[in-house]
């Protein structure tokens, strides 16, 4: 089974992702980290098969954990679920290394637009 | 610059109440009276950058209530607690903002959600009020925003 690891400081948004991710038909094994730093200490301990992380939290951002991880060593596959979804930041997430980014407010057809392919 | 105006904002409130909470459009809709909500609730992001500004949505304390459970798929006799309210609430905002912001012709950063009673005070001019109501409630986004660059905090 796939473990994902859900990033967002929002335990509301948490659930909501989680809800959604089983909705898009992913039985995923779901752990859960309130900001950057949270998330580094969880992928430090147990790394996952996926991250899906809010942009912007308290603490350490969605793009600072991203850029951590990386010059850690950890090549996990990676995507934002963020309220911001303009071009720019599109591109600045590619460039850091997100396979996708999905905007809030997203459907569970917005998921497996961009998981399935991560999957294939 | 008119790229923020009252149908944009309706779009993206229409799009993030549909996904988010009723899973379906004819939820929110304009209102025609102006008046003030009662016993307000109000969440609000800032944006920052080269188009600074804010955005806010205000509706009764009920009516956010109504919306956490909404948003958790929970009964209408399901209890909401203040923290619930705060995070699910804020979370609206932070999502109304995020769109909004994605409007704007360069990218400045987004501020995490607040929620009050009241919004504090922006030097940023009010650029619009859209009144709508959600599920019949009252629910109101205003926006607040310098539209000229060199506007950068």
């Amino acid at each position: 089974m796939i473990r994902v690891l859900v990033v967002d400081d929002s335990r509301v948004m948490r659930q909501i992702v989680i809800r959604t991710l089983r909705q898009a038909g992913y039985d995923w094994e779901v752990t859960e980290a309130g900001n950057g730093v949270e998330a580094m200490a969880a992928i430090t301990a147990d790394e996952p098969d996926v991250v899906l992380s809010d942009w912007n939290m308290p603490e350490m951002s969605g793009m600072e954990l991203l850029t951590t991880m990386r010059a850690n060593g950890f090549a996990t596959p990676f995507g934002f679920v963020t309220s911001e979804g303009s071009p720019q930041m599109r591109e600045q997430a590619e460039a850091a290394g997100a396979l996708f980014l999905i905007a809030k407010p997203f459907t569970p057809e917005a998921f497996r637009e961009v998981i399935e392919p991560v999957l294939a | 610059m008119t790229v923020v105006d009252v149908e944009a904002v309706f779009e993206i409130a229409e799009a993030v109440f549909a996904a988010m909470i009723d899973g379906d459009h004819g939820l929110l809709v304009v209102r025609d009276d102006q008046a003030p909500v009662d016993d307000p609730v109000v969440a609000w992001v800032d944006i920052c950058g080269p188009y600074p500004g804010r955005t806010a949505v205000t509706t009764s304390t009920a009516t956010a209530s109504a919306l956490v459970r909404a948003l958790l798929d929970v009964g209408a006799d399901a209890g909401v607690t203040d923290d619930d309210r705060t995070d699910a609430f804020g979370e609206i905002a932070n999502v109304v903002g995020g769109n909004i912001k994605a409007l704007l012709p360069e990218q400045g950063s987004l501020g995490l959600p607040r929620v009050a009673t009241a919004v504090p005070p922006t030097v940023d001019p009010l650029v619009l009020t859209l009144r709508l109501a959600w599920r019949g409630e009252p629910l109101d986004i205003s926006v607040w925003l310098t539209q000229h660059e060199g506007g950068a905090r």
